[in-house]
């Protein structure tokens, strides 16, 4: 089966690289502009479960990498031999300057919570989101805090550290 | 009863009660309230010691506080131990409210908890096990004996160092002050 759903993605889709690292998992590669209408290929082979969506600060490299996880609701994980159910791993970067994505609530629903958690700790921006409000910050950061550039230290020392113990008065 | 207890029991027996019916309010922060089930059911069954969960804070009179406390839940625990009557007891439970502990650098989590609210005592440790709860209940009525567990005395009379501290970490509340934290705005105090 994998390799099968290998030639079909390379066959359907140029400037894909896609690898097999392990039996149960397909991990493939793609431009930004691409990712919709292979996320669309891979709900249409099968894979209708967005298991997880996340992204990743390659501060080296300048860009941000989001990761989506496919995986099928009807495949289960194989008991007798241990087998796993298939993962399908895809990744895709963007600019660091412009984190710009445009939203996939079209195909997968449920990467609404997703996509406002990365643009509340990332500060991606989700085109086409219908509400990008604040989800689990309880105050506003100049940078948004999962970014590598955001020193955690610093800011603990700012806002914690200067806060001063309580002075109980003596009697 | 015990026996030996007699004369103290007729000394301050309000005190006593307190002591011995602790109603701790079922308030789940971090990881620490996974110690919590086992120590109230029949595996270490904390009624021994008079300790029962309740659902609401105006039936509680501990508050422990199990794990670490993000921003967002010290706007909780505030309004909860604010709901709570007096005389109220608060225990630190985990490294995590006494100093952050394993999150001391974090963007998001508090890291000393007597900051915000008075605390009467912690308990160390990174789970502590069940049987620490019950040494941290035992010392809780050593305290309350000795009129040491003061720390909703301490909450009132430096109310306005607390709420200072609490508008610092959390920026403006949206609930009016417990108790006058000046002269000038005592009269609006609603």
């Amino acid at each position: 089966m994998n390799n099968s759903l290998r030639q079909k993605l390379e066959a359907t889709f140029k400037d894909i690289q896609v690898s097999i690292p392990e039996d149960s998992k397909i991990t493939i590669t793609a431009e930004s502009d691409s990712v919709p209408a292979i996320l669309r290929f891979l709900k249409d082979a099968g894979f209708d479960h967005l298991a997880l969506l996340s992204a990743v600060d390659w501060i080296e490299d300048d860009c941000f990498e989001l990761c989506f996880i496919l995986t099928s609701y009807m495949q289960n994980d194989d008991e007798v031999t241990g087998r796993q159910r298939l993962h399908i791993i895809l990744k895709t970067r963007i600019p660091r300057e412009k984190p710009q994505f445009k939203t996939v609530i079209g195909i997968f629903p449920n990467a609404e919570p997703y996509e406002r958690e990365i643009h509340e700790l990332f500060g991606i921006n989700f085109e086409g989101h219908p509400r990008l409000t604040p989800l689990l910050l309880e105050r506003e950061y100049e940078i948004p805090p999962f970014r590598k550039d955001f020193d955690t230290r610093k800011y603990v020392k700012d806002l914690f550290d200067n806060i001063p113990f309580v002075e109980i008065e003596e009697k | 009863m015990d026996r030996n207890q007699i004369t103290k029991w007729l000394k301050a027996p309000a005190k006593m009660a307190n002591k011995y019916s602790l109603h701790a309010i079922y308030f789940c922060t971090g990881c620490g309230i996974i110690e919590i089930p086992p120590v109230i059911t029949s595996r270490w069954d904390a009624e021994r010691f008079g300790v029962i969960p309740v659902a609401t804070p105006r039936q509680a009179n501990l508050f422990l506080i199990t794990g670490y406390v993000s921003v967002k839940t010290l706007r909780a625990i505030i309004r909860t131990y604010e709901q709570m009557p007096e005389p109220k007891y608060t225990v630190g439970f985990g490294s995590c409210p006494i100093n952050g502990g394993m999150y001391w650098d974090s963007y998001n989590t508090i890291k000393h908890l007597d900051k915000y609210i008075p605390i009467d005592g912690w308990i160390a440790g990174c789970m502590p096990r069940p049987e620490a709860i019950f040494i941290a209940v035992t010392h809780l009525w050593t305290l309350i004996d000795k009129d040491m567990a003061n720390g909703y005395i301490r909450y009132r009379e430096n109310y306005k160092s607390y709420r200072r501290n609490q508008e610092l970490a959390l920026g403006k509340l949206e609930w009016p002050p417990l108790f006058p934290v000046s002269n000038e705005s005592q009269g609006n105090v609603q």
